[in-house]
């Protein structure tokens, strides 16, 4: 086996950037959808719940990849100050780059959140209040950010003919779907982990159809279409590795049948963090869906969800960013 | 005014063509200046190794390690053995790598800070080592895994064709070394220089042609072999790295 030159940091930056950038967007989203009448504020309060939890995976991955970095390591190793701030160098420059324009724009995209966050923290804060304005803004840029950046760390990976189980264009897309569907998943965590209302949705609340569960059931469909997307970008992404000859064809054999990943990706990420979720949400969706019935999913089986739905995110990153190191060129 | 203009313009342009025939034929006669002609032209330094000439001696690897004390465990120049065949049919050979200095390198466009570049004036690529960060992005681009994390600085570093000594007019320390003279190094753009004439009459090879990065090492009678023919009937591969990724990349 080959050591990784991108461990664990990496792996776990690109799926809490991932997070962060599919909160942003999905809390930006509906927000900016907000609905008429008694819509309005529960959109709002899911908005809020994404809001808050966006800057937190985003600062607390980026700065995971510090680690990551040969000059932080020597910086440890030697106690030299210089190289510990080496990375100050990113942002004195900027070219063509995948990592340069996605330093760039994850940078932009952090303080975004956090300002965007910051609208949401005041203590009356409501649909129409002071900061609506400033709110509004920072959605509407926040919609094309998150996306810039969870696609940006698909780029990242594919820009290397040398990598050939990474260089292929449909992984940006599965990346981009991957973290606003493990965004989804993180806004419904926390709401099911901190919303003290409707801990059992009551009678009046479901018959007034304008409970939060109603607001959820936007997210929770939305996670059912975005999973179905992301089984069909990962089907692309197999089939033309699989169908051609060569490089990419030899690199893909690592999570087939027989090969060093194959458990955890067709186990882990495929029917742990892909087919058991979305099966269950359309077990609570498909009622509400074609018979208008009121959307009910009972909070333990939300939570369990929303967590094989992020380790299946955690997952997919992990097999990805192994399998591109493991597997390389053919021939000398 | 107009047709002033015209006629200035007319005027020189014939005096350029005038100057031109004459340093032409200056140069036609005048053989020391047709060499400084030639050397206006930018530098191309390339690498012709014949490693029919090889005997795995490392002498190349440990010059190397001498010349920039590259730390244990990393190198920027090393010798693979390829063995292959099954008895009594059977090969053993050797093949020296460095770092290709390639024309199109994937390792300079994905470099986020600029650190990594290729020198205009002689072609050869650098890692400048005051702005590398340590990303390793580069590493991972790079076909060829010639690129390493330096444990002293925390920083990429591979092979630079010596620039220090190249610079002086030398030549590279592995090239200085070489006792069955396998690796020639000089100027592609000079038809005169030995690696011009080599590459321009000998089958050279480069490796890993199929990532399009135009690589600047060439290789007379290299063994392309890898465990990949392992799957030809009756066939027996192994590629010995002496790094401590055993595996080649």
């Amino acid at each position: 086996m080959q050591e990784l030159n991108w461990g664990l940091p990496v792996i776990g930056y690109l799926f809490l950037a991932g997070v962060g950038a599919g909160a942003y967007t999905v809390s930006a989203s509906v927000l900016l959808r907000g609905g008429g009448g008694g819509f309005a504020h529960d959109h709002f309060n899911i908005a809020r719940y994404g809001a808050l939890l966006a800057p937190i995976p985003l600062i607390a991955g980026t700065g995971m990849i510090i680690f990551e970095l040969g000059t932080f390591q020597a910086s440890l190793a030697q106690g030299d100050v210089g190289l510990f701030f080496r990375w100050i160098n990113l942002f004195l420059t900027i070219n063509m780059s995948p990592m340069s324009l996605g330093s760039w724009v994850l940078a932009v995209c952090i303080i975004a959140s956090v300002v965007y966050a910051y609208t949401f923290l005041t203590k009356d804060s409501a649909v129409g209040d002071d900061m609506t304005k400033l709110r509004r803004g920072l959605a509407w840029v926040g919609v094309p950010l998150g996306i810039s950046v969870a696609v940006y760390t698909g780029i990242l990976l594919g820009a290397m003919p040398a990598r050939p189980f990474w260089n292929s264009p449909i992984l940006a897309l599965l990346f981009l779907i991957s973290a606003l569907s493990t965004g989804v998943a993180g806004i419904l965590l926390l709401r099911a982990l901190f919303d003290k209302h409707d801990k059992v949705p009551d009678a009046q609340a479901l018959d007034s159809g304008q409970s939060t569960s109603r607001a959820t059931y936007l997210l929770a469909s939305s996670d059912v279409l975005l999973i179905g997307l992301e089984i069909l970008a990962i089907f692309l992404f197999f089939m033309f590795a699989k169908l051609t000859i060569g490089n990419v064809s030899e690199a893909i054999a690592v999570i087939l049948p027989g090969g060093a990943l194959s458990t955890m990706f067709w186990g882990g990420v495929v029917v742990l963090g892909l087919l058991i979720p979305v099966l269950v949400e359309l077990r609570y969706v498909i009622p509400t869906l074609l018979h208008h019935q009121p959307y009910v999913m009972p909070r333990g089986i939300e939570m369990a969800v929303c967590t094989i739905i992020l380790l299946g995110g955690f997952m997919l990153r992990y097999v990805v960013v192994v399998a591109g190191q493991v597997t390389g060129p053919m021939g000398i | 005014m107009k047709s002033t203009m015209t006629i200035i313009s007319r005027r020189e342009l014939v005096g350029k063509i005038g100057m031109g025939a004459t340093l032409a034929a200056a140069a036609t006669a005048v053989p020391g200046q047709a060499k400084a002609a030639i050397a206006q032209r930018p530098v191309h330094y390339a690498m012709v190794i014949d490693a029919r000439k090889c005997t795995g001696c490392h002498a190349c690897s440990v010059a190397c390690k001498t010349e920039f004390e590259v730390p244990l465990g990393v190198h920027r120049s090393w010798v693979e053995y390829v063995e292959k065949g099954t008895y009594p049919n059977v090969s053993r050979s050797f093949l020296p790598r460095l770092c290709n200095q390639c024309s199109e390198p994937q390792c300079v466009s994905v470099c986020p800070t600029g650190a990594t570049y290729k020198r205009k004036e002689d072609g050869i690529v650098v890692v400048d080592s005051d702005i590398c960060i340590g990303c390793k992005y580069c590493m991972l681009a790079c076909p060829y895994d010639v690129r390493f994390i330096n444990p002293t600085t925390g920083t990429a570093d591979k092979c630079d064709f010596c620039l220090h000594r190249v610079s002086k007019g030398l030549q590279p320390s592995c090239v200085n070394t070489c006792q069955g003279r396998a690796r020639i190094f000089g100027d592609l753009n000079d038809p005169n220089s030995e690696v011009a004439k080599l590459v321009a009459t000998e089958p050279v090879t480069v490796l890993r042609q199929e990532m399009g990065t135009k690589p600047n090492v060439f290789y007379i009678g290299a063994d392309h072999a890898d465990e990949n023919d392992l799957r030809v009937p009756g066939q027996y591969v192994r590629v010995d790295t002496h790094r401590p990724a055993l595996e080649r990349r």
